[in-house]
Order: C-alpha cells, then sequence, then structure tokens
C-alpha cells in the first residue's frame, strides 16, 4: 500500500496571552496543544483520528491543512512537505472544518465556481464536476439561494461539495458530522463510503465511537496532544469494543479522573 | 490560470454591488445626505437674512422728516411723541412693546441747518436712542438706527466718499474664478480628506476583520492563491468601493456648496463650482485614487491586526485623528509649500496638493511626487499585510 500521508512527530505549541491562562486556570504560558506526533495513512483508507475535547485533533489537521505551521516535525502528503510546499499542499488537499466557513452573502452556485477558480480549475471541467456532485447531495434544488438562508445541513453539503471543487486527492475532514441530523450524517457518512472506493484517501477527527466503527479503516487515538494507540480498527477492536478499548487507555494515562 | 488577484477581486465586487442595502449605505446614502443636509443649512440661512429686514417699532422725539422718511424705508414704523411722554415710551420699550425710543434734542434742526464742517465746535446736539438687549427685536433695530443715524451724520459733514459709486463698477477686482478658488481650497481639502477616510472605514474592517470574525478568510487561505494576491484582490477592490462613497460625497458636497455660501452670504453669484476645467478633474481624481489605495492599504493593516470588526473600529481611532488634524491645520495655511519633501509626508502632501488644484495653481510635478509616494507607502503596506496575513496569530491568535 502506498503512503499517502506520512506525519513525522509533529509538535505544536501556543503561547497563551495572560487573559487565556486565566480563563484555562493554568500556570504554563506554553499549551502544548500537540506533542510529538506520528501517524501514517495509506491510499485508498478512510483514518480516523479519536479524541476528547481539546486533545488536539482540529490543530494536528489544520497543521496538515497548512493553515498553520508546526513548531517542529514535518508531514509529508503526496510526498510534498507540509512546511517548505504549502502551496503544492494546498492543491492536494480538500479541507472542511467548522473554523472553514462560507460567506453568507453566496450561493452554492457561485461559490463553487469561486473556489474552482482559486484552483484554476478549467472551465468546462468545474461544470461537469459541479453538476455531478449538486446533483449527488440534491443541491442543485438550493444551489441558487444564499448561504445565510440554508439550514445547517444543506450548508455542510454545500461546505463539503466546494472543498471537492478541485478534485483533490487527499480530503481532511473535522468531525464531519458535528451538528447534523441523522439523514444528513448518513449522506455524509455513505459519501465518505464513496470517495474511498474512487481511490482518494479521508483523514476524518471525531469523538463518536460509533461514526468510527461504522466508516474507517484504521484509527490513532490522541489524548493530551499524543498518539496513544495507532492500528487498523479490526485489530483495535479484535477482543474489546471500540468504547472499552478507549476509556481503558483514557484510565491508564489519566486515572479515574474524567 | 487564471489571476488569483483579480478572482479575488471580482468576488468582493460581486458582494458589493450584489448587496443592494450596502450600496445604497455607502455609495447613494453620503452624497444624498451631505447635499440635502448642506442645501437645507443654506436655505435655513437664507431665511434668517431675511427675517432681520422684519419691520420694527421705534418711538421718535422731535426727529428731522427726512431721518423719519430714510427710516421708513428700512421698514421701521416710527411713531412720533412729545419730549415728556419719553420715560412712558422708554417703558414700553423695556416691557418689549415697542423696539426702540429715538430723543433727539430740541433744537435739533437749527443746530444742523446751521451746521458748517469747516469750523467744528466741541459742543455737538446728542441723540439718545434707547433700546432693550433682551429683546431680540430690539437688539437687532438697535444697530440699524445706529448706522442709519451715523451716515446722516456723514452725510452732513461730507469730505469724501469712499467706493460709493454703484453704477457699473464692481470694486472687488478678484474674478468669480478667484472667489472660488479660495473659498473652495480652503473648505474641499478638508471635507474631502474627512469623506474618503469615512467611506474606506465603512468598507475595510468589515471585509477583513470581518471575515476573520466570521470564520470565512481560512477558506480562502486553504486556496494555492499565494497571500498577496489574495490582499492584492481584496485592497484594489476595497479601493473602488472606497472610491465610490468617496466619488458620491465629494459630488454631493461640490454641488451643494453655492447654495450653503449663498445661505451664508446672502448673495449669490460669486460662487461657481463651474469654473474648474478638465486638468483641474483629472488632478483631483489622480490624487483621490491614491489617497484611497493608502488609506484602505492602512485600514485594512488596523482590521489584520484586529480581531472583529468592532475592535478594528477602535483601534482605527487613531487613524481618524491624524487624517483630521492633517487636514484642519493646513486649512489657513496660505503659502504653497515648494520643496520636495513635504510632498512625500503621507495625508499632509494630498491636501497640499489639492489646495492647490482648488486654487488654480497646479504644480504637476508635486502631484506626481505625492502620487509616487501613496503609491510606493500602499506597496509597502502590501508587503506588510502578506507578513502578517502568514502569521497565524495574527490570523487565527
Ligand atoms: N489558537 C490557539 N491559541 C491557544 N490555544 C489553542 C489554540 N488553538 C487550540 N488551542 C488549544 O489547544 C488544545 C487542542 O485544541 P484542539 O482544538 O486541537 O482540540 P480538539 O481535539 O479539536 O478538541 P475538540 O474535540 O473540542 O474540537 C486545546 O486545549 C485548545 O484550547
Ligand atoms: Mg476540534
Amino acid at each position: 500500500m502506498k503512503e499517502i500521508l506520512k506525519v513525522d512527530s509533529v509538535t505544536k505549541t501556543f503561547r497563551l496571552t495572560s487573559k487565556q491562562q486565566r480563563q484555562r486556570k493554568l500556570d504554563q504560558k506554553v499549551l502544548t496543544a500537540v506533542d510529538n506526533l506520528s501517524f501514517t495513512a495509506y491510499e485508498g483508507e478512510i483514518f480516523g483520528l479519536l479524541g476528547p475535547n481539546g486533545a488536539g485533533k482540529t490543530t494536528t489537521l489544520r497543521m496538515l491543512s497548512t493553515l498553520i505551521k508546526p513548531d517542529s516535525g514535518d508531514a509529508l502528503i503526496n510526498g510534498l512537505s507540509i512546511v517548505k510546499q504549502p502551496a503544492e499542499v494546498r492543491r492536494n488537499i480538500g479541507f472542511l472544518t467548522s473554523d472553514v466557513k462560507l460567506e453568507d452573502f453566496f450561493t452554492p452556485d457561485y461559490l463553487f465556481d469561486f473556489f474552482s477558480d482559486m484552483h484554476s480549475v478549467p472551465d468546462d471541467v468545474r461544470k461537469e464536476r459541479k453538476e455531478t456532485l449538486f446533483k449527488r447531495f440534491g443541491i442543485d434544488k438550493f444551489s441558487q439561494v444564499k448561504v445565510a438562508d440554508l439550514s445547517t445541513g444543506m450548508k455542510q453539503k454545500t461546505s463539503l461539495v466546494v472543498s471537492l471543487a478541485h478534485d483533490p486527492d487527499i480530503i481532511i475532514f473535522d468531525e464531519p458530522t458535528n451538528g447534523l441530523d441523522v439523514i444528513t450524517a448518513k449522506v455524509v457518512t455513505d459519501f465518505l463510503g464513496e470517495l474511498r472506493q474512487s481511490g482518494k484517501t479521508v483523514i476524518i477527527s471525531t469523538h463518536i465511537f460509533s461514526l468510527i466503527e461504522k466508516v474507517c479503516d484504521r484509527v490513532g487515538i490522541i489524548i493530551d496532544g499524543k498518539m496513544i494507540k495507532c492500528s487498523s480498527l479490526d485489530e483495535i477492536t479484535a477482543e474489546k469494543s471500540l468504547e472499552d478499548v478507549f476509556f481503558e487507555l483514557y484510565r491508564e494515562r489519566k486515572g479515574d479522573e474524567i | 490560470m487564471k489571476n488569483g488577484a483579480l478572482i479575488v477581486f471580482k468576488k468582493e465586487l460581486a458582494r458589493f454591488f450584489g448587496d443592494r442595502r450596502l450600496l445604497i449605505t455607502s455609495v447613494i446614502m453620503p452624497g444624498l445626505l451631505i447635499y440635502l443636509i448642506y442645501s437645507f443649512i443654506g436655505s435655513s440661512m437664507n431665511t434668517l437674512v431675511e427675517d432681520s429686514t422684519a419691520s420694527y417699532k421705534a418711538a421718535a422725539v422731535n426727529m428731522p422728516a427726512v431721518i423719519a422718511a430714510q427710516l421708513e424705508q428700512m421698514n421701521f414704523e416710527i411713531e412720533t411723541i412729545t419730549p415728556d411722554q419719553t420715560e412712558q415710551y422708554k417703558e414700553k420699550v423695556r416691557s418689549k412693546d415697542i423696539s426702540l425710543c429715538v430723543v433727539f434734542p430740541d433744537d435739533f434742526e437749527s443746530v444742523m441747518a446751521n451746521y458748517n464742517s469747516k469750523t467744528p465746535s466741541s459742543d455737538v446736539p446728542n441723540v439718545s436712542v434707547f433700546y432693550n438687549s433682551s429683546d431680540i427685536n430690539s437688539s437687532n433695530a438697535y444697530p440699524l438706527m445706529i448706522t442709519t443715524l451715523d451716515s446722516v451724520e456723514k452725510e452732513l459733514s461730507n469730505v469724501f466718499d469712499v467706493n460709493a459709486l454703484t453704477d457699473d463698477i464692481s470694486y472687488d477686482v478678484a474674478t468669480e474664478e478667484d472667489t472660488t478658488g479660495t473659498l473652495m481650497a480652503m473648505i474641499l481639502p478638508v471635507v474631502i480628506m474627512t469623506l474618503l477616510y469615512s467611506s474606506c472605514v465603512a468598507l475595510a474592517p468589515e471585509s477583513i476583520a470581518g471575515e476573520k470574525e466570521r470564520g470565512t478568510i481560512a477558506s480562502l487561505l486553504i486556496t494555492p492563491v499565494p497571500r498577496s494576491q489574495i490582499i492584492l484582490g481584496k485592497v484594489c477592490a476595497l479601493s473602488v468601493m472606497s472610491l465610490l462613497g468617496g466619488m458620491s460625497s465629494f459630488l454631493g458636497t461640490f454641488l451643494s456648496i453655492p447654495k450653503l455660501m449663498q445661505g451664508m452670504d446672502g448673495e449669490s453669484g460669486s460662487i461657481k463650482t463651474d469654473v474648474y476645467g478638465a486638468k483641474e478633474y483629472i488632478c483631483l481624481i489622480v490624487l483621490i485614487l491614491s489617497t484611497v489605495l493608502l488609506l484602505i492599504t492602512v485600514i485594512s493593516i488596523i482590521s489584520t491586526l484586529a480581531k472583529s470588526v468592532k475592535e478594528a473600529g477602535t483601534m482605527v481611532m487613531p487613524l481618524m485623528m491624524v487624517v483630521m488634524l492633517v487636514s484642519f491645520l493646513t486649512m489657513y495655511q496660505t503659502e504653497v509649500k515648494t520643496e520636495f519633501f513635504w510632498y512625500c509626508i503621507p495625508l499632509y502632501n494630498t491636501v497640499e496638493c489639492m489646495k492647490n488644484v482648488f486654487s488654480f495653481s497646479i504644480v504637476s510635478q508635486n502631484i506626481a511626487v505625492t502620487c509616487a509616494a501613496n503609491i510606493l507607502y500602499s506597496g509597502a503596506g502590501i508587503f506588510v499585510l502578506t507578513k502578517l496575513f502568514n502569521n497565524e496569530r495574527v490570523m487565527f491568535g
């Protein structure tokens, strides 16, 4: 199997302002959000990062998408360094998180065209791709409605489709089902399977066990910015359920405090 | 490959022109409001002037008929009274029933008839004018009465006249151009700078700090388009929008100034806005363009550093002070700066050049230096912006 993403001991710290220190009741000035994290994802699989709130999942994915830079370490995406070749990396990935929002004023149709242009997608390719994707997600019914007037589910579908405008090989998806009802969530998870089918690699983050169990091939468990366990889902769940494995590991690290 | 800056530029303009409310509040309203307000001030001042020619009631003792006639022409209603009624009418002035009570000495007319300007005497008759400073009518009538009496007195001892020939002679040799130029040079640079500043401030924080606040900026930053191009697209689009807002305000001001002036001096005709030609307009447009670019860049930098639109609004306050200070300081300064370095000082250079344009003393060289300096500073600003956009603490702090 081809290694498509290789994360090599990345560390990310945030310097806290004194206000942030007070708010979090922390003494130290520096918060280590991601601590010497390594993992590998292979072509055509769905890799899941599982961890509690504040574990460092979003921070990791933001580094992979080149929005922020690691303090140390590096990751190769399709052989491209996120530190040294951020622009090339951006061509190869589609990134979707709750902090990448769409402008309220525009319609899905306009936004798809806009981001296609930003990725230099040729006009004829864009047209065909738009038609297929809009139909697949039922966006064609509201493609001329402003984002401001869309429901959460419609917005999430639009964000997803727009992030695929340049047909990236790797799709990075932070909390893909957050805030979605069961129906929209199913549309999204089904689509993740389709992406894998078509040879794409998908990296998701979540704290929902069932989502991992349903779609992921391999899983990495992150606690306090550290990779605690990383292997295939089958291996991890061979003896116990994912939930049991997770809490066992969690107690090992944190004691009985929850 | 399409140019990233152009794509962002087009998107920003689509946002602007697609939003009717934004378009109305930032382009149409400023000009219209200024026009209406200035015209209204002008016309209400006009009515004030007219009001001052209202009629006044006055009582007079021993007033010569010539003087009475002259006063009646000035809308005075003169009631002739006897000397012993004086106290009674003074009381009427106090109770605001009449405006003035004028008392001439008994022998006034005979003294005047025998007056000889060549043998001045120290024993001149005194005329008393009783008035009431707490009554608006009386306060208005009093100076009118004094001027009239004074002019009668001067006529009696006329030695020479100044500017008295009224037929077909205009003693003010200034042309309409000169009058307009001086006035416009004093007022318009301040007005234009303030208007440009406010239209820039109305748009840039929303487009940059607003996108940061709403989390939409990240969607631009994860595209392969270099950040310098994203910034260039945004700055250019914002400049175009601000320019439209600025132009609208300028037009409103420019068109309503004659009305405002008419209200101020009560006469029309000396202020005309059609005295400026293509040369002046071209210089003005070039100056405004480069200034808007500079202002937008500076406000964009501030907006990038801010976390929200509100914070950006507070952070641009000092810049407003600077703009106001520079414009007002130069308002009454009449000498034209000739040294090169004055035109390298941002903001000041524009104000100085605009003054020259409005007073018909354009020095192309100074305007060129000003524009070059403004563009250079904007370029430096865009460089700073790129650095800021690449700084994750600034963008996602
Ligand atoms: N810009 C920042 N400045 C300071 N601290 C930050 C910043 N971004 C993240 N953090 C902190 O880093 C830690 C990891 O955050 P992160 O968002 O990566 O967690 P997460 O695993 O995505 O959690 P969640 O499930 O809540 O989304 C948290 O303690 C968070 O408060
Ligand atoms: Mg998160």
